[in-house]
Order: structure tokens, then C-alpha cells, then sequence
């Protein structure tokens, strides 16, 4: 109803705009763009503060008509530097252009207009394709790691894993997903996305850049330009790259005749008869290394084809691709091809273009279950005197005699092996992303633009359990076949009038519009048991089952945002800018009192290098600027804040009778999350454009944060999760640093970028949470006001008691501090003086799963037809918990590191405390304490992210066969990490926000060797 | 002109409201508003309490808190830390997954009746269904209290729906076994004597009482104890309830609901559940996996187990035609729970000897198991837990009217208990026992009808026996300290989140 009203109205508005138009007369120019005397093909001619423009033809030439004798154009080309002129009466020009490898005037993509990066207020980065196609990754967010400042980056690590991406901090309690706007379309850049395909990457990182998203902009935009047509010949190209990838870094565990060693001295130690397994049934055959089992070399392939051109009225970009990953871990794979397209017709007045990516992805990997467990974790714990498979395991729950744990040694830890073959899961996405728009210019500067766009994705998990168990004593289940189907959608529609005029000094270019966005999401799960094999193939069609059958279904999300945006940019004669930028967004997520946000933003610069005061001859520009605004941020689902029934308690009785009440508590009061953003900035180019610095200092205060994952009391009887509420606010605060230098000699090119980001993260308040409570306690953190988020918040060790007179030391008022401790065991430190050690002596241990500094460094570097580049990345100051370890060194039904020293009264210069059973003593049950301080490790690292050379063929040779360019390369990618951790990889995901720095067997970067052809025709 | 297009578009973006359109229903699920308006919405309000019972907490490691935890059980499960928490008195923390799922689901349970309770009076109904509806919830709110009184004492008190915002402070025991009387109180008049068809296994009248009745008995008052049983000997429910036959259709699957079962939680196979999780689908687990975690070496976990000693407590009674106390056998798998020894003595298919060998002495809770029926065990046992039979209500009653002086009145119902397994009665071969003497009987009569059944612990407490001299019994106890482990330690984690809540004494 109300969207027909608006569409009505423009088409009002553009009859009586088209009529307007027909009152304007001007005058044509044309002209050629060369670089010496080579004409430059698709360079693009704008007439200033109008939007209206042209590209160059094979010959380098443009034509405008309707043009204003005093306009001004702009002429610019990528790795050009742009020429700004006025006409001044003249009606034809041949420009010159010089290469500019500072990309100072290039035009960036700010959400429903452009700029040209010398004229940007807010904190925008631009990364480049280039450098994020120097890796082999699984997504853009992996690509990104390290290239700009403020960006922060995780890797996922399995193949088709996405990874944990923030922007200038975390401000949220519960995600810290940007927003991603492909082309104009809010879709999620996930693994489903082709990299090669990417023409730019901007990222809006403050208030005033990103306002124009509003409600979904909190954590920042990323805004991806794919790559498009421009006007000439058909430019088909080929890229291939192929590599091997493995786990650099293995666990140094115990062979069977060091567990046996170690297992039989446990026994001995606690006075208990050594288990037959290490004792006289120890069989030297088995030695299983399950790390050996588990992992295995991997390999990529990204193999990419594309064309190009376009003539006057229509331009085109087509490209196929495919990559595939054979996972490092046995029983994982991934697969996507991807098939894009997009043209853009000139009809004058009228512009129609659209965009369409059809992806088609694929992943194997073990279906999730509860003996699923994580070969990461596995691995390492599992015991080497466990074969993969044996004649004795053989039983009626487990026929294939895979091994495990067993009562002479236990072990609860899965055959990872087992796990490949008996769970099995291949999801299909199939996932289109597309949009398409008109434009119509209405008057000279004024515009309008009709963009729609959709998303649509088409899920299909199929699951497969095989009869059989994982785990020792686990729970024996019928083995079955399942489909999961989930229908994604999402439809965008936007309509936004652009209006862009100069006069004289006075420079305008606004957008006002309006974005409806619905989104919605279902799901349909079919199952039935006891599945039926042939030869030992399974059959994975539901229809060959022959147990009971099983459905589930509904819709998860159903929601609508409809915003409405505006912005206005001035700047007076390129030295003083204004922006001015606001969005209203009405949201369906939350109740009717609770569903407008508003989100204005201000920002202002000075290009303090243009003032005639200013004479310094080796800062070629020089521009400070600040903003400061709101964002919003939904993190909930559709329906979070209205309670409902559930229905599936059932009573037992003399008959099944079914049970309904509200399982899950709600909190119908919820609202948007708000940030108010600060921004101040100074940007420079110095010795002719050759060195460029920029540097931001941010502050940014997140209120109302919603907290979904709220630890909730026990004695409320939920079921539901943890409702959310709106209860805390963060700030981070934080300074960024990036600085670049290049060098453009007529053999050698060399340039080099480092970037460097602070962040600085403090709880300012967690809402009611109790009388006298200033935190939210989770798990082995704790977010207290004043301190970070998810600060570790742990038991203190102090080292190890050296003999019975130390225990008896440890005392209070005569009495033992820790009564069960023996000779051997870990000191805890009393922290609240109660005289035991309780989780009341938790304490703040002063360290932090949060970087104190987070370093970006690329390196370029060319010599004639050579190449080479690098990419560094180190994040410093963070300490992570290390599980892994944690259980490895609980000595309990687990493998052992090798080197592990246990303490005896003989070898007291150690760091492992006594070895023994725990069952019945408390002091090993102590040792081995989850919460505490003696699983921290320090987590900093540096490493070459990635190492590149490349040799591009003289083109004289190439010509005769038709090809205009050939590039080889070889890449090395994570070749070496310097870190004291010793878990197998400092950069891991965690748990979540507020558990960042555990690893709890995170799947570790892999090193990826891999060769490359770049083909242009 | 174009200003004026461009006030207008303004307009039109200011002006359309389009609130209408951003009012997306649920159409996965009947929100809170609607729900509560007629007797079918009671019902299954109510039903709701029921199905609390098959969950995991409940049903599999709230058993295992009561029996291993007192002088009957122990646990050698390979998981080191259950062992220590269950059965040794040692917490790894007080998080500790097992035994705060116990804590979890009786405050589930109480969250399902609080919800029955404030809804339940507003709706236009049927009355006498009301009022039956309102009676079990108050048996359930009562029923969960009194498992968290008796595990964990001083509990926050939860009496009206949960909202996230609640921070209630401890209440002292007293307290909470006050509001279980309370409840119980309530309850116990408008619940019928009987049920039967698809109703047959709610809540009665005197399972109702029955539980008044031990919960008096836990705080000491033995005489409004007796005033509440009396309903099974004077009162109402004099005929209603008898003792079976056969010992041992107490703790088997063809002889559910029998004339002796007073309160049952019933359980059921599922051959479609996935999960335990109640909530997350109805395809959950209609079972309990108690079986499966008391289940011998080979069969199950066995991460409970009994301890051997009370068998010669058993031994001390021969029968009238001079033969083996039978609850022996049926409370115990062991070596001779055939007397003819560990050749003859089948478990679960095979013979003592052929899976244990002869010397083993292990001893291994029987009631409850299914090896009377298969092989094998699961996670979905059908096997109903008798959490409260009628010969536990005739042995309170003797208790209550020895403790009130009325000893010699009392040797009546011990002797039904002893009659029902042929053994002689008290009053001929233990005539004119003191107070204190036929108290000492009672605890024999109760350790050899009861053993096994959830019990145990309660007793120990009520009689003031719990302490370290009972490690000549169980060498856990060695661990025990008196003023601290009658009780769990309340959930950090609750701690964590409430300020008004403190921890029980010297944890």
C-alpha cells in the first residue's frame, strides 16, 4: 500500500522533471584522453557537480552534449591521476593524463553516491583487488586480513568456514558482523562469494561514512564494487592458481611407549593396579598417531574466466569461476563455482544496468552430532594405544570395530577417523545475488535511481549417520538419513534522487531516498532411520530408509526494514567539506513503541594545503577532518521480544499428552542498539604524492547494547537461551596509523604500506544486573565496567608446593589453605582470604584476550618483468587460554605432551605438577582446574601472511599469438609465524565475544604453496 | 521548480507511515496473549509439569544424588570428576554439569507449575477440572521444592513466573519446606482419589499427602506428619491403596501402576526422539537413561553402583519357610543375587561368572534396570520410577507414631511391610522394643525395603546420621564435613548473576 503511493509519486515526478529538462539548452565538447601518445580506452569524462558523464572510445575520444560553457570535467581513469578543468567556452581538449600510483583522486564508493577519495570526510578505506587476491582464502574477510588499519580478522580455518571480521573493535556483546552492500545490494559476503571478482573494497568505518546505512551500519560497512564492462573490445581473461596446503604445526605428543610409560607411573603414583592396556596386555603394534590419521595435505584451485567491453550505449562483464579446497582434515572439502554478469545499457537520459551472480556451493564435512567432537581437540588427546580400527572393538553397537576408549583405557576423546566415515553431511548453497536499476537524469544534476535487489538462497543439507559408535561409552543411536532445506530471501528496493551542482567555489552533491528491505527465512528437516547399505555404500535417500520417519519445519525469520536516507555533501572550492547525513529506520523486530531509530551524522574537513598561507613544499596535500554520529545495530531475531508457547513438552501418561507454556523467557521492552561515533582524522601526501599518511583517532561509545547471551539464572527456569536485553554500553576507543611509500623509477617499482591499529575497549556499563553487580560473568571471563569485554577472570596460580612444609605454609590462621595439596600439586592463590580456594577467588589476572596492537605491513616491489610482494600481519599483547593443553595436561584419560616433566620429589625444577588418578584426590582434581591462570599463554605473533613473485612475459612475443598479457607467479602463503604460543596457531576465533581468546582446538591457519597464470587476451 | 519536487519528495518520505506493514506475526507459535483461554489450554498448561519429569536432570541424575550420595552407592565412573561429585563429596566446582541439572530442572519444573497457577484461575472452565489442574501444579511446585530443600536447603523461592529481571534472595530451608507444606496443603483436597483411561498416572489425593507427609517427617514434625498419612489408614484413602503380591512388581514394566504405587513418574519409548531436550521438539526422549547409567560393566556406564555391605543386613532375615529375604535379589545384581551362586546368577543373558568372573564383588543397583525383560539397556528406559510406593507410607507411619510415642501401635504397619515378603512379623519375634530400639528397626526395615530407591540420603539426614563415621560403610564419608555436605553448593553461576543470593554454609 504504501510503497504504490511512493512509486506513484515518481513517476509524478519524473514526467514533470523530463518536461523541466526540455528548458535547458547548452553546448557539446569533445575531446581525446592520452597518455603520450597512447589513447586511453574508458577513461571517464564527468561534468562536475552534475553526475552526467561519459567514457572514452577505442580511440580515446569523448563527446558531451548538453553541456554549460562554464562546467567543469573531471577526467579520470584508474591509476591515473584525474585532471580537473573548466571548459571556459572551449568545445575541444586533448587531455593528458600522468600515472598516479597514489590513488589520491580515485572515486570511491560511499553508499548511493561516489566521491572522489581527496574529497572523503569519514573514515573510509579503500583496499585494493590486487592485494586482496593475493591470498587464497575462503572469504573476503579472510583476504582482509591486514590490509588496512582498524580491521581486525580471525580465520575460520575449515574449508567453506567463514571468519570473525571487526571494525575498529567489538561494541557488541553479541556479533560484530559489518554490513556488506554488494553493488548496491545488502547481501553477506560470505564464502559464497568470488574474490576475483572484486573491483574495490571501501570500508566505512565511522559514523559519519556508514550513517547512510543507519540501523545495520554499527559495525561498519564493507562496500564491494565488482568488476564491470567499460567501453572497447572484448577483453577476455584466464587466471588459474593451484596449490598444496597443510597444518604447519603438529602437537608434540607421547607415542604408545611413552603414554604406556607415563599412564603406568599415574597408576603407580595414586597406589591403583596399573590398566592391563599399559600393563600386560600393552601391545607394542599400536602405536597410532592420530595426527598422522587426521590430517592430511590439502590442496586448492581457483581457476577464473572472464570478458569484458562494451561499445556506446552497452558495457559488459561476464566471468566464470571455480575453486575447490581439499580440506587439511580427512573428510572436508569445499567446491564453489560462480557465474556472473552484468551490463549496463546508455540510453541517454536513461541508464539500465543489473548485476547477477548465480554461486553454486559445496561442502563436506562430518554432520554435526553429539560424538561428532573436534578433530583439532581429538587429535591431540586421543590415546596412541587406541588403533583406528580393531578386531577386539568389534560389537554389536560398534561393527566396524573402530577404535576407542575402553574401560583398561579410557579415553572419551572420538575416533576423528570413526567420525568421517559414520557422520556424513553434504550441504548444497545455491545462492543468487542480483539487481538491477534505471536511472534517469532529470535535470542537469539531478537524478533518479530505481534499484532492486535480491538475494536468494537455496539450502540443502544432507545428513547420514551410519550405524556405529565414536565414542567410548556414548550413546548408542539407530543411524539415519536427514534433508535440511532452507529457503533464504531477501528483497531490496530503493529509490534515491541524487542532486549534484557547483557554482563558482560552491560545490553540492546530495541523495535523499527511501530503502525497504524484507527478509525471510525457512527451513524443513525430514529424517528417517535405520538406513539401508549395499556393500558397505550407504543409501543417502530418505526413501531407502526403513525406520521411523521425522519432520520439522517453520520460518525462522520474516522481517522488514524500511529507511529513510539523506545526505548532503559541500565543500567550498576543495578546501572546506561538510557532510551531512541521517537515516530514519522503521524495523519489524521490535515492538511498535520500540521500531524508529534515527541516526544523523555530521562531518566536516580542511584541506588545510590549499590556503595560501600554507607553503610547505613537500606536503602536496594536507587535509584534516572529524565527525561524529549515531548508529544502529539489530541483533536479534524476527520475533525475540513477544513470548510464545512451545508446544513440544509431552506428559507421560496413560496417554501422550501434549504440554504447552512459555519455555523461554522474553524481555518485550528491546530496543536498537546505538553507537555514537567520534572521528578525527588527518590525511597527507608528501614528496610529491610519493609518501602518503593518514591517521584516526576514534571514539566509540555503544549503547544499549543488546546482550543475547546474558548468562540467565538457573532458578528462573528458561529454556528459551538467554533472552535478550538491551544492557550495557562499550567504548573503543583507538588510534589508527597507515602510511605508504612509492617509488615509480622507469625499471624498478617499489612501494611499501604498513598500518597500525589501536584498540582500546572498556565496558562502561552492563545495565541492571544486580544490586552491587558490575559485570556479566561468562564462562572464564568476566566484563566488568572499567575493564574490557570478556577480560580473563580466572583462579591464580602461584606456582607449585615443593614439599609438605610449603603446604602447611599455605595457611590461614592455622588452618591449610588447600587441605588436599600434597608435595607436587599447584599452589592457588587466596585471592578474598577466606582461607579456601572457592571460585570466589577468582580475580581479574590482568591480562587480556584483547591486542594491545595490531600490525598490517604489504611490501611491492618490481624490476622489469619481475615482481615480488608480501603481506604481514602481527598482533600483539593478547593472551589466549589454551583447552587444549589444559586437557593434555590434566593427565586424565588423555595422550601427553612429550616433554611434559611431571613434578617428583626427584625432579621438583619443573612446571607439570604430580602425576596420578584423579578419581579420589582432590589435589589433582585442583591441578587441573579449568578456570584458571595456568592455561593463559601469550598469544602475539607475527607472520609473512603471504609471499608472492611473478614473472609477466615480454608482450612483443605474446602479440603474435593474440595474447596481451601473461603473468606466472608463485605464492607462499602463512610461511612462517613467530609466536611463543604453543597451541598450534595464535589466531583463533575463541568463543565467541566474550570468550575471544579461547582455543578450545581451533582450527589453525594453513600454509598454502600454489602457483598461478594470469592470462589477458 | 526542482526545489519544489524535491519538498515534495520529502513529504511523501515523512508522511507515509508504514507501521501496518512492519507488523509481521509469528507464524511459528501461539503467543503468551493468546494462550491460557479454555480447559484444553489448562490441561496441557499442566501437562507441561508432567513432562519435566523425563527430563535428564531429573529422571537420571537426581536418583544418583540421593542414592550415591548416601551410604548405599558409590560411583566408580571413569569420569573422574562425577565420581568425585556424586558420590565423594567432592565438587570440581559448583557449576558442575550433572548436579546442576538436577537444580536446573526442578526449577524448570517450577516455571511450568507457575505459569498453571497465575493463568489457571482466570479461565472460564469447567471448575472441578480447575481445581484438579490448579491442585497437581501445586503438587509439582511442591514436589520440585522439596527435592531442592532436601539437596540443596536454603533455595531463592520462584512462586510467580519467572521474568528475567527476578533476583530473589535465599530463602532459609525452613522457609522453603514451609512453602511445601504449603503447596501440598493446597493440592491435596482438590485431586481425586483416582483416575483412570488416559488420565491414569496424574497426581492423587494421596500422593499428594504422602509427600506432606515426608516432608513433615524431613523437618521433624512427626505428628501433622501423621495427621497427613492418616488419610491412608483412617481417612479417604484407607482402601484405595494395598501392597502387591510380588515384591518385585515394584521396579518392573508389566506391573506399572499397581495398587501399591502412590506416586509414579511414568516413562515411555520413543522411537523417533533425537534429543532429551523437552522444549526442543517433540520428538524428545519419553525415557529416563537411569539405566543405562546404573547398568553393569558391558550392558551400561555403571557410573553408580551399590555398595555390598547392606547385604548382610538382608542375610540377618529368613523368611517363615526359612528362605532368603526375596528383596534381596530384586534390590541387587551380584554374585548371588541367584543363591545358588555367580554360575547360576544371569546377567543381562550371560552368567556372573562368564562376564565378571566368579570373585567379583561388585554389587550393582537393580530396581529400575530392564534386565528382566532384554539384554540390553538405552538412553530410553520405559521402566516407571515408584517415587513413592504404599509400603514406604506404612513404614513413615510406624516412624511417626514411634517418634510421637505410640510405639506399640506402630508394630502393625511394620509388620504388613514384613508380611508381604513372608518374613515373620515384629511384633512376635522383636515384641516391646523401645522407642529408640524400634527406631533402630525402622532404619533396618527401610534399608531393606527401600535401598536403591531415592531414599536413602533423606532418611540418613532425617535421623541424624550423616557424618564421617559412616565411612566404615562407605569411604566416601571419610570426605564428609558435618555443617557442610548435607547440602550442594548453590551454582556459582547463580551466584554470579544475583547478588541477594549466598552460598551454603562453608561452601
Amino acid at each position: 500500500m504504501c510503497q504504490s503511493i511512493i512509486q506513484k509519486v515518481f513517476i509524478t515526478l519524473l514526467l514533470l522533471c523530463s518536461l523541466a529538462a526540455y528548458a535547458q539548452g547548452q553546448t557539446s565538447v569533445t575531446g581525446t584522453v592520452m597518455e603520450g601518445d597512447q589513447p586511453l580506452i574508458g577513461a571517464t569524462v564527468m561534468v562536475l557537480g552534475t553526475g552526467s558523464g561519459t567514457v572514452t572510445d577505442l580511440n580515446g575520444a569523448f563527446l558531451l552534449a548538453n553541456v554549460d560553457p562554464t562546467d567543469s570535467l573531471s577526467i579520470s581513469y584508474t591509476g591515473y591521476r584525474t585532471e580537473v578543468f573548466g571548459l571556459a567556452g572551449q568545445t575541444n581538449f586533448t587531455v593528458q593524463l600522468v600515472p598516479d600510483a597514489t590513488d589520491i583522486d580515485e572515486i570511491v564508493v560511499i553508499g548511493y553516491q561516489t566521491v572522489r577519495r581527496s574529497d572523503l570526510t569519514g573514515a573510509t578505506s579503500v583496499v585494493k583487488a590486487e592485494e586482496i587476491n593475493k591470498t587464497v582464502s575462503n572469504s573476503l574477510a579472510e583476504s582482509l586480513q591486514g590490509l588496512t588499519s582498524g580491521v581486525t580478522v580471525r580465520n575460520g580455518g575449515a574449508p567453506g568456514e567463514g571468519s570473525v571480521i571487526e571494525i575498529r573493535g567489538a561494541a557488541s556483546f553479541v556479533n560484530t558482523n559489518p554490513l556488506y552492500v554488494i553493488d548496491g545490494m545488502i547481501a553477506d559476503a560470505n564464502v559464497t562469494f568470488n574474490n576475483n571478482d572484486i573491483e574495490s573494497v571501501q570500508i566505512l568505518k565511522d559514523a559519519s561514512a556508514a550513517a547512510i546505512y543507519g540501523s545495520r551500519a554499527a559495525n561498519g560497512v564493507i562496500i564491494i564494487t565488482t568488476k564491470s564492462g567499460r567501453k572497447g573490445p572484448i577483453k577476455p581473461s584466464f587466471s588459474i592458481t593451484s596449490g598444496i596446503q597443510n597444518i604447519p604445526n603438529r602437537w608434540d605428543l607421547t607415542d604408545a611407549n611413552g603414554y604406556a610409560e607415563l599412564q603406568r607411573t599415574s597408576f603407580t603414583n595414586s597406589g591403583l593396579p596399573v590398566p592391563p592396556s599399559v600393563g600386560d596386555d600393552f601391545d607394542p603394534t599400536i602405536n597410532t598417531d592420530w595426527q598422522e590419521e587426521i590430517l592430511r595435505t590439502g590442496n586448492t584451485l581457483d581457476a577464473n574466466f572472464s570478458a569484458s567491453g562494451g561499445s556506446d550505449a552497452l558495457s559488459f562483464f561476464a566471468s566464470a569461476s571455480h575453486f575447490r579446497n581439499k580440506g587439511v582434515v580427512i573428510g572436508r572439502d569445499f567446491n564453489r563455482t560462480a557465474l556472473r554478469i552484468n551490463s549496463t545499457l546508455n540510453l541517454g537520459r536513461i541508464t539500465v544496468g543489473e548485476n547477477l551472480v548465480v554461486t553454486d556451493n559445496n561442502i563436506t564435512r562430518p554432520l554435526g552430532s553429539f560424538d561428532t567432537g573436534n578433530p583439532f581437540f581429538d587429535m591431540a588427546t586421543m590415546l596412541p594405544v587406541i588403533p583406528v580400527q580393531g578386531d577386539r572393538y568389534i560389537s554389536d553397537t560398534n561393527p566396524a570395530g573402530w577404535g576407542i576408549g575402553t574401560v583398561d583405557a579410557v579415553s572419551f576423546s572420538k575416533n576423528q577417523v570413526a567420525v568421517t566415515d559414520l557422520l556424513r553431511e553434504k550441504v548444497n548453497f545455491l545462492k543468487l545475488i542480483g539487481n538491477a536499476f534505471v536511472k534517469v537524469d532529470l535535470l542537469k544534476g539531478l537524478s533518479y535511481k530505481f534499484n532492486v535487489g535480491i538475494e536468494s538462497s537455496n539450502d540443502l543439507a544432507k545428513g547420514l549417520r551410519r550405524f556405529g559408535v565414536t565414542q567410548f561409552n556414548a550413546a548408542v543411536r539407530p543411524s539415519f538419513v536427514q534433508d535440511v532445506r532452507v529457503d533464504f530471501g531477501s528483497l531490496l528496493q530503493e529509490h534515491t534522487l541524487n542532486f549534484d551542482r557547483s557554482a563558482g567555489n560552491h560545490n553540492f552533491s546530495s541523495v535523499i531516498g527511501i530503502s525497504d528491505q524484507q527478509t525471510s527465512r525457512n527451513y524443513t528437516l525430514a529424517s528417517r532411520s535405520d538406513i539401508v547399505e549395499s556393500n558397505g555404500v550407504p543409501f543417502d535417500q530418505i526413501n531407502a530408509a526403513t525406520g521411523e520417519s521425522l519432520a520439522e519445519g517453520g520460518i525462522t525469520d520474516d522481517y522488514r526494514t524500511i529507511g529513510f536516507l539523506g545526505r548532503i555533501n559541500y565543500n567550498y572550492a576543495e578546501k572546506y567539506y561538510l557532510t551531512l547525513t541521517g537515516r530514519v529506520d522503521q524495523d519489524s523486530r521490535f515492538s511498535e513503541d520500540n521500531r524508529t531509530g534515527v541516526f544523523p551524522s555530521i562531518a566536516a574537513s580542511w584541506r588545510i594545503s590549499k590556503e595560501n598561507f600554507f607553503n610547505v613544499p613537500w606536503i602536496n596535500d594536507l587535509k584534516i577532518n572529524a565527525s561524529y554520529g549515531t548508529l544502529g545495530i539489530v541483533t536479534l531475531g524476527s520475533w525475540d521480544w513477544r513470548g510464545t508457547i512451545n508446544n513440544n513438552p509431552r506428559a507421560v501418561l496413560g496417554s501422550i499428552g501434549v504440554g504447552s507454556y512459555q519455555a523461554g523467557l522474553v524481555n518485550p521492552d528491546l530496543r536498537w542498539e546505538n553507537r555514537k561515533s567520534q572521528n578525527y582524522g588527518v590525511q597527507a601526501s608528501l614528496l610529491d604524492y610519493r609518501v602518503t599518511v593518514s591517521a584516526a583517532y576514534y571514539n566509540i561509545l555503544s549503547e544499549d547494547a543488546l546482550v543475547t547471551n546474558l548468562p540467565i539464572a538457573l532458578y528462573l527456569g528458561n529454556l528459551g537461551g538467554s533472552p535478550p536485553v538491551n544492557a550495557g554500553s562499550i567504548r573503543n576507543t583507538g588510534l589508527e596509523f597507515e602510511a605508504a611509500y612509492t617509488q615509480q623509477a622507469k625499471r624498478l617499482k617499489y612501494n611499501v604500506a604498513v598500518n597500525v591499529t589501536t584498540i582500546n575497549n572498556t565496558v562502561e556499563s552492563v545495565g541492571n544486573q544486580g544490586e552491587g553487580i558490575d559485570y556479566i560473568q561468562t564462562g572464564l571471563t568476566r566484563s566488568r565496567v572499567g575493564e574490557s569485554l570478556g577480560e580473563w577472570y580466572l583462579l591464580q596460580t602461584d606456582g607449585i608446593f615443593q614439599n609438605q612444609a610449603e603446604i602447611d605454609a599455605h595457611a590461614l590462621e592455622g588452618n591449610l589453605i588447600q587441605p588436599f595439596a600434597r608435595p607436587g600439586d599447584i599452589r592457588y592463590v587466596d585471592v578474598d582470604g577466606d582461607g579456601q580456594i572457592t571460585d570466589q577467588d577468582r580475580t581479574f589476572t590482568g591480562e587480556s584476550p584483547w591486542p594491545t596492537l595490531q600490525l598490517g605491513g604489504q611490501l611491492g616491489l618490481a624490476y622489469d618483468n619481475f615482481d615480488l610482494s608480501a603481506q604481514f600481519v602481527g598482533v600483539f599483547g593478547n593472551q589466549l587460554f589454551n583447552s587444549v593443553r589444559r586437557e593434555l595436561d590434566s593427565y586424565q584419560n588423555t595422550n601427553f605432551r612429550a616433554d611434559v616433566s611431571p613434578w617428583t620429589p626427584q625432579n621438583t625444577n619443573t612446571d607439570d605438577p604430580r602425576i596420578g588418578v584423579a578419581t579420589n584426590d582432590q589435589g589433582l582434581v585442583d591441578n587441573a582446574r579449568f578456570n584458571s591462570d595456568r592455561w593463559l599463554e601469550s598469544g602475539s605473533y607475527f607472520r609473512l601472511r603471504s609471499l608472492q613473485v611473478g614473472y609477466t612475459l615480454p608482450r612483443a612475443p605474446l602479440a603474435r599469438m593474440n595474447i596481451s598479457s601473461l603473468r606466472i607467479s608463485l605464492s607462499a602463503q602463512n610461511l612462517f609465524t613467530l609466536t611463543k604460543y604453543s597451541g598450534l596457531d595464535p589466531d583463533v576465533q575463541g568463543n565467541g565475544i566474550l570468550e575471544r581468546g579461547v582455543d578450545a582446538g581451533n582450527w589453525p591457519s594453513s600454509r598454502i604453496v600454489s602457483a598461478g597464470l594470469n592470462l589477458g587476451f | 521548480m526542482k526545489y519544489s519536487i524535491l519538498f515534495l519528495f520529502l513529504i511523501v518520505c515523512c508522511l507515509s507511515s508504514c507501521d501496518d506493514e512492519l507488523d509481521i506475526p509469528n507464524p511459528n507459535q501461539i503467543t503468551n496473549e493468546s494462550f491460557w483461554q479454555d480447559g484444553i489450554d489448562a490441561v496441557q498448561g499442566v501437562n507441561a509439569c508432567y513432562s519435566t519429569l523425563h527430563r535428564p536432570g531429573f529422571s537420571r541424575w537426581q536418583p544418583m544424588l540421593y542414592d550415591l550420595r548416601s551410604d548405599v552407592g558409590t560411583s566408580n565412573s571413569p569420569w573422574s570428576e562425577l565420581a568425585n561429585a556424586i558420590s565423594r563429596f567432592i565438587q570440581p566446582n559448583s557449576n558442575f554439569g550433572p548436579v546442576v541439572d538436577v537444580y536446573v530442572d526442578n526449577y524448570v519444573g517450577i516455571f511450568r507449575a507457575n505459569q498453571v497457577i497465575a493463568n489457571v484461575p482466570g479461565i472460564d472452565m469447567d471448575e472441578t477440572l480447575k481445581q484438579r489442574v490448579l491442585g497437581e501444579a501445586y503438587f509439582f511446585r511442591a514436589m520440585h521444592y522439596y527435592h531442592l530443600a532436601s539437596l540443596w536447603g536454603n533455595v531463592p523461592l520462584q512462586l510467580e513466573p519467572s521474568t528475567p529481571a527476578d533476583l530473589p534472595p535465599n530463602s532459609p530451608e525452613a522457609v522453603v519446606w514451609a512453602q511445601v507444606i504449603e503447596d501440598l496443603t493446597l493440592a491435596a483436597p482438590n485431586l481425586p482419589l483416582r483416575y483412570s483411561g488416559a488420565d491414569a498416572g496424574r497426581i492423587t489425593r494421596g500422593g499428594a499427602l504422602a509427600l506432606l507427609g515426608k516432608a513433615y517427617m524431613q523437618i521433624g514434625d512427626y505428628g501433622a506428619a501423621a495427621g497427613a498419612l492418616e488419610f491412608f489408614f483412617s481417612g479417604e484413602g484407607a482402601n484405595v491403596y494395598q501392597l502387591t503380591e510380588d515384591y518385585s512388581d515394584n521396579f518392573q514394566i508389566f506391573t506399572e501402576n499397581n495398587a501399591e504405587s502412590v506416586v509414579e513418574w511414568w516413562y515411555a519409548d520413543n522411537p523417533l526422539e533425537f534429543t532429551d531436550q523437552d522444549t526442543q521438539t517433540p520428538n524428545h526422549n519419553f525415557g529416563t537413561s537411569l539405566a543405562q547409567f546404573y547398568a553393569p560393566p558391558g550392558i551400561g556406564f555403571t557410573d553408580g553402583e551399590a555398595l555390598r555391605w547392606p547385604i548382610s543386613e538382608f542375610e540377618e532375615e529368613r523368611t517363615l519357610d526359612d528362605m532368603r529375604d526375596p528383596r534381596l535379589a530384586a534390590t541387587y545384581l551380584y554374585n548371588f543375587t541367584n543363591e545358588a551362586g555367580p554360575d547360576a546368577t544371569q546377567i543381562y543373558g550371560a552368567s556372573w561368572t562368564q562376564r565378571y568372573g566368579a570373585d567379583n564383588n561388585r554389587v550393582f543397583f537393580r530396581k529400575f534396570l530392564n534386565d528382566h525383560h532384554k539384554n540390553e539397556e538405552g538412553f530410553r528406559s520405559t521402566n516407571n520410577y515408584r517415587f513413592i510406593r504404599f509400603a514406604d507410607v506404612l513404614l513413615m507411619y510406624a516412624e511417626c507414631l514411634n517418634e510421637l510415642g505410640r510405639t506399640a501401635e506402630a508394630y502393625q504397619y511394620v509388620d504388613r511391610v514384613r508380611a508381604r515378603v513372608n518374613l515373620p512379623a515384629l511384633s512376635d519375634v522383636m515384641p516391646n522394643l523401645s522407642q529408640a530400639e524400634f527406631l533402630e528397626q525402622i532404619k533396618h526395615e527401610r534399608l531393606l525395603e527401600l535401598t536403591g530407591e531415592g531414599h536413602r540420603f533423606n532418611d540418613l539426614k532425617r535421623w541424624g546420621d550423616l557424618g564421617p563415621q559412616l565411612a566404615d560403610r562407605d569411604p566416601a564419608f571419610n570426605n564428609f564435613q558435618i555443617g557442610k555436605h548435607e547440602l550442594l553448593p548453590i551454582p556459582q553461576s547463580d551466584l554470579d548473576i544475583n547478588p541477594n543470593l549466598t552460598q551454603n554454609p562453608n561452601w
